[in-house]
């Protein structure tokens, strides 16, 4: 097993224009909560609100990039968006693998995205099987 | 923990993990038996009882099940 309970892992993403717009362009959403600085201001928010989900892309850069070893797959994945996140926010990224199942070859990884004003806007954990 | 009770509950982690809830187990139920029993969710399915139970399993133990009767045999000997 790669992985040992308790291990733990730091990362930092930004969301960047590139990002950001390789996202719509990808997946199409184009909901004005994401595009529409004032429809997003009017709902309360500071500005155009990021996709959560490209979060989820850095999990899988994390995922399949980081950790000690290429031999791994995403069994499943839970996220919550407790904030939200904005053009250009620094997000830092720390990880803990929380459980292991030696005899399924499975990893739990725990995860929090913290801007730079130290609130969390997403967390969650991450299935790993070791393949 | 009765053995129809420890059924019971493991009853509810393949109703729950494998999203049927036609599911009704009994010792003599194996793979075969079970529609989505397959390698994948029985690596879900492990993991969901290892954390029901609080309990791990090693390797060599879950091979050697050839149905649910023996897994419960193996979480009887870990509560």
């Amino acid at each position: 097993m790669i992985l040992s309970k308790g291990d733990n892992f730091k990362e930092s993403f930004i969301v960047t224009d590139d990002v950001y717009n390789g996202f719509i362009h990808v997946f199409g959403d184009r909901n004005p909560l994401h595009t529409d600085e004032q429809f997003a201001i009017g709902k309360g928010f500071s500005g155009k609100v990021m996709h959560g989900n490209i979060l989820n892309g850095f999990l899988s850069y994390f995922v399949g990039e980081c950790l000690p070893s290429k031999d791994v797959i995403i069994h499943g994945q839970e996220i919550k968006f407790p904030n939200p996140v904005y053009m250009n926010d620094r997000l830092a990224f720390e990880a803990v693998v929380s459980e292991i199942s030696e005899a399924v070859g499975v990893a739990i990884i725990k995860f929090k995205f913290r801007n730079i004003f130290g609130k969390i806007v997403a967390k969650g954990e991450i299935q790993i099987g070791m393949l | 923990m009765e053995r129809i009770e420890l059924l019971k509950s493991i009853n509810d982690v393949f109703i729950d993990v494998l999203d049927n809830e036609d599911i009704q187990l009994t010792e003599k139920t194996s793979a075969t038996d079970v529609e989505d029993w397959d390698s994948l969710n029985h690596i879900q399915l492990i993991v969901a009882i290892e954390k029901k139970f609080k309990i791990r399993f090693k390797s060599d133990e879950i091979r050697s099940w050839q149905n649910v009767g023996e897994m419960m045999d193996s979480i009887e000997t870990k509560l």
